[in-house]
């Protein structure tokens, strides 16, 4: 029964796909956070704009002087670590610099590893192109995360 | 420039090291604001996470972006917490200031620091330096040590930075992308798929990361030992996660109790491979799938990027810093990779300071009290007249 069903909807996912994913789960790696911000709902933000630091009335001679220009940095230094990069890339086009580097591929075979179990795989699954050891691997694999989550 | 006058602060992606180089220890706290599901009412700023009562799903908003300083609002918040009098209690306008930076740091960022040490926190003369060459500078000079290669093995990559005669080699520095974070990502990873899970658990993932994980001399053998049955598997090892109630902090059982069951309420993580597979990434990058060379590699790329005369004098004097060196049999791998690798006719030799994490932070301080040093500094009047150019002048980064 399981096998047939399967059948009627056999899908092999091609280069493409299969590159487009482990690129996600690369992404995946260099993410902070896996969950969302646990106060993002709260009536009272901490991270609302304060308008006016000082609610008590206490204001220093040059305190006005001092919140325009950290508002002025924000403003002027709020930027992506991506647009950081491309600009870094106009001031210096030559290396040596940030883009040279980087270390190349390794002169090395890569090793594969089972995805289920983490020890040594000799075997792909022919879906998605997960590594897997051996037969339970694979079956834990086949119920658990093959094709599901598509790219 | 007096060492009672001068702050070192080693602003790093994951922590933070900050003190008077007049101190014996620096203020190590995580250079982030966090927020807990069950304390609503605040975000912990840095060390203030010693009084979370439960860490559990912490949520982090870091300053840094791929290891360069992208979020001033954060960072400016965590600094304002360590200079206020909840920490140190330093007007700074009246200290020399000593931070660190990242290789390679962006151009407008490196602008955005030297502002905001001017023109926010009113410093009287400030240092920008990399991490890494505040820990050669510190090294008295010797004639073993007229060059030295750095490995600095921190949370957001690891640079391979080989310094001839003190001086960095730009063109020859190696970035391997694959620092504390992606090995605590890849560990929570591996440990939800086959566990329990723990994507959410940063906090106490990278207390169970320091605790258990260690680097294998032999891959494969202890890939075979790994997959032995209990009783006769040396790396099989159960650690007990934090419930934040009776327990607020992890531990690893130690080998005995392997094979005994889980006491009343304790949550286990059994851990083979993962204890080794995970610190192998900065060894094989690949491992994961990034097309990158493990640090072995790169060093020796590193120094052949370097002029020949130098290559004796760069394997002789290896050197291993940064949190992510702390991993045990770390600095022996390195060593055998690197023999294995390196002509026959050199010495090789690989050394890791006491503390690696706080390495950069000691030879700030130790740098601050010597003379050299104040002619490396940009004092208040020099930005005044002449602002950002005279720090492109004054500064190697």
């Amino acid at each position: 029964m399981g096998s047939r069903v399967r059948a009627a909807s056999y899908v092999v996912l091609d280069e493409a796909a299969r590159r487009r994913r482990q690129r996600k789960a690369l992404e995946a790696l260099e993410l902070d956070n896996f969950h969302d911000d646990p106060h993002a709902n709260l009536v009272m933000h901490k991270k609302a704009p304060k308008f006016d630091e000082s609610l008590d009335g206490k204001t220093r001679p040059d305190r006005k002087r001092k919140a325009r220009s950290f508002e002025y940095f924000k403003q002027r230094f709020r930027k992506t670590f991506s647009s950081l990069l491309e600009e870094e890339q106009q001031l210096e086009p030559d290396p040596p610099n940030y883009t040279s580097a980087a270390a190349r591929p390794s002169a090395r075979p890569e090793r594969h590893l089972c995805a289920v179990c983490g020890f040594p795989s000799t075997y792909t699954c022919v879906q998605c192109g997960t590594r897997y050891c051996s037969a339970r691997c694979l079956h834990t694999h086949q119920d658990t995360r093959c094709l599901k989550w598509t790219s | 420039m007096t060492a009672s006058g001068t702050l070192v602060l080693d602003n790093g992606a994951s922590l933070l090291k900050a003190g008077l180089a007049s101190h014996k220890d620096p203020l190590v706290m995580p250079n982030a604001i966090m927020k807990a599901k069950s304390e609503r009412r605040r975000p912990f700023i840095g060390n203030q996470i010693d009084e979370c009562r439960d860490a559990s799903g912490l949520f982090y908003i870091l300053g840094f972006q791929k290891g360069y300083l992208v979020n001033w609002d954060v960072q400016k918040t965590v600094w304002d917490h360590v200079f206020g009098k909840d920490c140190l209690g330093l007007n700074l306008s009246r200290l020399n200031v000593v931070v660190t930076e990242p290789f390679f740091n962006f151009r407008s960022v490196q602008e955005a620091m030297s502002e905001m040490m001017f023109e926010e926190y009113d410093v009287a003369g400030l240092l920008r330096a990399n991490a890494g060459d505040l820990c050669v500078a510190a090294e008295p000079a010797r004639p073993d040590n007229l060059c030295c290669l750095l490995v600095d093995a921190g949370y957001s990559f690891t640079h391979v930075v080989p310094y001839i005669q003190g001086k960095k080699r730009r063109e020859a520095i190696r970035r391997i992308d694959v620092g504390g974070k992606v090995l605590t990502n890849h560990l929570k990873e591996i440990i939800s798929y086959r566990q329990l899970h723990v994507m959410d658990e940063t906090y106490v993932m990278n207390q169970l990361k320091e605790d258990c994980c260690f680097v294998s001399q032999d891959w494969r053998r202890d890939m075979k030992q790994a997959a032995l049955p209990p009783a006769d598997n040396p790396i099989l090892r159960h650690y007990v996660l934090p419930d934040f109630t009776s327990l607020r902090r992890g531990y690893m059982k130690p080998r005995d109790s392997a094979a005994a069951p889980a006491a009343e309420g304790e949550q286990l993580i059994r851990l083979t491979n993962e204890r080794f597979s995970v610190p192998e990434l900065l060894f094989h990058p690949s491992d994961v799938g990034i097309q990158q060379m493990g640090i072995p590699e790169a060093i020796v790329e590193a120094v052949s990027a370097c002029p020949p005369e130098t290559w004796p004098h760069l394997y002789r004097n290896i050197r291993l810093v940064g949190g992510s060196s702390r991993f045990p049999g770390f600095r022996d791998r390195v060593y055998a990779e690197v023999r294995a690798l390196a002509p026959d006719e050199l010495p090789v030799k690989v050394t890791q300071p006491e503390d690696s994490v706080t390495c950069a932070w000691r030879a700030g301080a130790k740098l601050a009290g010597e003379s050299r040093f104040s002619s490396r500094l940009v004092t208040r009047a020099q930005w005044e007249e002449h602002g950002f150019n005279i720090c492109l002048d004054t500064f190697d980064v």
